[in-house]
């Protein structure tokens, strides 16, 4: 098979199997490795800069995928970032030398793009240190290598807590801001990245510089959601407030509408403080609500919990025994269910998150939870992102296709409240260009169970899934979500182009993250 | 109900099954210390599915404390203290004949291999009695050795596995022999152990056994329990924590609710060692840090700091002017534990 050299900045032929799955669309998500030229010389820079490079299996083998577990890659180096003016010097000889340059935070991208296919992975995680928390003015100030998790731990020692944050404990918030971060309370909070009140950037070309919406804004608003095209973000101003505990209140339905209607009625209500989906696929449909206060809660009860046509778990499970009372063929189905039930619900029940009802620390609840009964060596997870009105048939969409190529699998659907004054972060990121007020994202992950797929099949079902935000002209958020071979189709040239040609004044090789966008 | 619908527990996995979560490394105290993802059990499990040898991979094997933070939060339940003590060991193996090894390991093979040809202990307590092995550190103490009998009102067993014990951490080989003799002369037992590797040890080697370790036994004395408030920080030892966490995390969970008094674990419900030492300091060839205790107490203000094993007493005296007391040390109870199977199951 003849490969053919791809220029940085164009999407090349898939170079894998053509007459493969005739008929489906496919083009080109894992990129062409770079061939090496000039490494020595690169290493023996990096060397007289005092910046440690570690090469060598050890070094490498840790980083050579990512949590999609389908895009493999090993870099010809490692450099664990400990400063900016480290960083700084990396980038520089970077520059001058060509050496692409793959930044990786916790590494949860799942299409390759924190896998570096040659040249330098730089893990930021080495940068991972608390530098202030300001209780009185609710900020704090930290490397942006730093897991959310680890933040968590610092900030509950002063009884505060972030915001909002992936439900991930090792998502990291330099990553996060680069890519969006959905919480249970974006609906009412907004993104992770809009958290963010001013950021340290080392730009591609290795100056540090500090940048917000009043210092430096324009490399701010690229910076913010920006898929670390335009700088690598080493530290960050975030918003915090006062640590509280949630009473978790779950609703149950067997349809995804009805479901997502409700979902969006509490949110354009503010009705609620938490709210989500998370469906055993589109059999059980478990609309979340939860309140960081008992007033809050009340106020709930006496405006809109009766407006709301979900079940109760007794309720539910009486209706899910009607239903397959009837449709005894499909007693697997219900089977199914009663496992899945057994398995998960007891993890957010768990005693020792639990006090006078409520639950503490709940990114640890969930996050263990997704990760033992979700996770896997290999997670796909393509997501749409959409304006409110365009939803639920996204859902819907994306659901059948769901059910075409996988047994069993879950949705996991949340609001993001926008924030007018942002709307310049949000141009071609995961937020739709069309979406005012709130966006909405849902995740379509199916259980791959120990079962074994081509990537064929995967790449399908992902492109299957693209294929619908494409058709809806929505998004893809979380993940670093965007697919190279996406991009264009979906945001169009003009608008790639323009960002291509900003990217390219601004990294004149085109060594940062170079194969995840352009 | 079908078999699928059970929840037995399964089987823990080998270092193929990593999927690079990388929870492991938020809870493990080489990477609290380095921050560098070689230094933590998903990088040794990244680099063996890399290929990478024993040799190669010596950095993490002797970095890591044994602490068994990593086990109960691995999703995919690998056994990663287990891998790390298996590695310990090959890496002992592999290298070649006469190189040259640190006294204290090949004292201990010498131990190991007299009492492997020495009769076992006479039976100085009866069977089903229960029995108390206090390990060196408690034996070194003979004052609050007594005082720990006297709360427990237990015998203090000859033969401690004192030798095993310190085998498991350096990755000696242990003579099947001596194994054997020590697991049968504690069958029927109800075992108390102050070694918290051990212990981890001795629930594979015993599935049967009734076990606990010193810290448990003694918060379930009365005299003990009604002595800690609330402005205490309860610190928990590790290892025996950890090796049977399910268990474990519901106990302290209640002592917390019915005390008051704050324990020394993370979000994740994972107890933070204290004092965490690696190969390296366990052989006297580097001095430990207090990383880990510091951290314990950043943003604390305790009254009072109780542990249960004598190491992290040691920690905290080195980093905080706090009164630091054993466990034992809050209350004489000279009763029996009458009550000890129902206590604790």
């Amino acid at each position: 098979m003849k490969l053919f050299p791809v220029e940085p900045g164009t999407v090349g032929p898939c170079p894998v199997a053509p007459d493969a799955l005739q008929g489906i669309k496919r083009q080109q998500t894992n990129p062409a490795r770079w061939n090496g030229a000039g490494w020595q010389d690169f290493v023996a820079a990096l060397g007289n800069a005092g910046v440690e490079l570690a090469e060598g299996t050890v070094a490498c083998g840790v980083y050579a995928t990512d949590a999609g577990g389908t895009a493999y890659g090993m870099p010809h180096g490692v450099v664990i970032a400990r400063s900016a003016g480290q960083i700084s010097l990396l980038l520089k000889a970077a520059q001058s030398h060509r050496v692409p340059v793959t930044v990786r935070g916790g590494g949860l991208t799942t299409e390759g793009e924190s896998v570096a296919f040659g040249g330098v992975l730089l893990d930021m995680t080495g940068m991972s240190r608390v530098l202030q928390i300001d209780a009185a003015a609710l900020t704090v100030r930290t490397e942006a290598g730093i897991y959310w998790h680890s933040l968590a731990e610092e900030l509950r020692r002063e009884n505060l807590d972030y915001l909002s944050a992936p439900l991930n404990l090792t998502s990291s918030v330099g990553g996060t801001l680069g890519v969006g971060g959905i919480d249970v309370n974006s609906a009412r909070l907004g993104c992770s990245a809009d958290q963010a009140l001013s950021l340290q950037v080392v730009t591609p070309t290795g100056e540090i510089v500090e940048c917000s919406d009043s210092e430096n804004p324009e490399l701010f608003q690229r910076v913010i959601l920006g898929y670390g095209q335009f700088g690598i973000i080493t530290a960050a101003t975030l918003r915090v407030r006062p640590y509280t505990p949630l009473a978790m209140r779950y609703f149950y339905y067997s349809s995804l509408r009805t479901a997502i209607e409700d979902l969006q009625m509490l949110d354009a209500n503010d009705a609620s403080d938490y709210s989500g989906i998370l469906t055993i696929m589109d059999c059980a449909v478990n609309l979340l609500v939860a309140f960081d206060s008992d007033e809050r809660e009340a106020v709930f009860h006496a405006n809109w919990k009766s407006r709301l046509r979900g079940y109760g778990e007794f309720g539910f499970a009486l209706c899910m025994a009607g239903h397959y009372a009837l449709r005894p063929w499909k007693f697997r189905e219900a089977l199914y269910l009663l496992q899945r039930k057994r398995e998960v619900f007891p993890e957010f029940r768990r005693p020792e998150y639990m006090r006078d009802g409520k639950m503490h620390d709940r990114s640890v609840v969930f996050s263990r939870a997704v990760w033992k009964h979700w996770g896997s060596r290999q997670m796909v997870i393509p997501d749409l992102a959409t304006s409110a009105d365009k939803f639920i048939e996204a859902v819907e969409r994306g659901n059948a296709v769901c059910r075409k190529y996988f047994a069993h699998y879950t949705l996991y659907c949340v609001g993001i409240k926008l924030r007018p004054e942002h709307q310049p972060h949000y141009e071609m990121s995961c937020i739709p260009p069309d979406a005012e007020g709130w966006a909405y994202g849902c995740e379509f992950e199916p259980m791959i169970e120990g079962g074994v797929y081509s990537r064929d099949h995967f790449q399908a079902f992902k492109n299957a899934i693209y294929d619908i935000g494409v058709d809806l002209g929505a998004s893809y958020y979380r993940f670093g979500g965007m697919m190279k071979g996406y991009i264009r189709r979906v945001f169009g040239d003009a608008l790639v182009d323009r960002h291509l040609a900003m990217k390219r004044r601004a990294d004149p090789a085109m060594i940062l993250n170079r194969d995840v966008i352009f | 109900m079908p078999a699928f619908l059970a929840r037995a527990p399964a089987a823990p996995r080998d270092y193929a099954a990593c999927s690079g979560c990388s929870l492991c490394l938020l809870v493990c105290p080489m990477w609290r210390g380095s921050h560098d993802p070689r230094l933590t059990p998903e990088g040794l499990a990244k680099g063996l599915q890399s290929g990478a040898t024993v040799r190669e991979l010596a950095a993490p094997i002797v970095a890591c404390s044994l602490c068994g933070a990593c086990d109960p939060v691995c999703p995919e339940r690998i056994d990663l203290s287990g891998l790390i003590m298996d590695l310990r060991l090959r890496s002992a193996n592999s290298l070649p004949p006469n190189s040259p090894q640190p006294a204290v390991i090949v004292e201990l093979s010498a131990r190991l291999h007299q009492a492997a040809g020495a009769a076992p202990a006479a039976g100085v307590v009866s069977r089903s009695a229960p029995v108390l092995l206090p390990g060196p550190e408690l034996r070194a103490d003979p004052a609050l050795l007594a005082r720990v009998q006297a709360l427990l009102g237990l015998a203090v067993f000859d033969d401690d596995g004192a030798d095993i014990a310190l085998a498991l951490e350096l990755g000696v080989e242990i003579p099947q022999q001596r194994l054997h003799g020590f697991l049968d002369s504690l069958r029927g037992h109800t075992i108390v152990a102050a070694d918290g590797l051990l212990l981890r040890q001795l629930r594979r080697w015993l599935p049967g056994s009734q076990r606990m370790g010193l810290g448990p036994a003694l918060s379930t004395r009365a005299a003990v329990r009604s002595n800690l408030v609330p402005s205490d920080l309860y610190v928990i030892e590790p290892r025996a924590f950890h090796g049977d966490y399910e268990r474990m995390v519901g106990y302290y969970d209640r002592l917390q609710r019915e005390t008051g008094c704050s324990l020394s674990l993370d979000l994740q419900r994972i107890a933070i060692p204290a004092a965490s030492s690696g190969l390296a300091q366990k052989l006297g060839l580097a001095a430990g840090d207090d990383v880990q205790a510091k951290w314990m107490l950043q943003g604390r203000k305790p009254a009072r700091i109780v542990v249960e094993s004598l190491a992290d007493r040691a920690a905290f005296e080195r980093v905080c002017d706090l009164p630091v007391v054993h466990l034992a040390e809050l209350g004489e109870d000279p009763q029996m534990m009458q009550k000890f199977r129902h206590a604790f199951g």
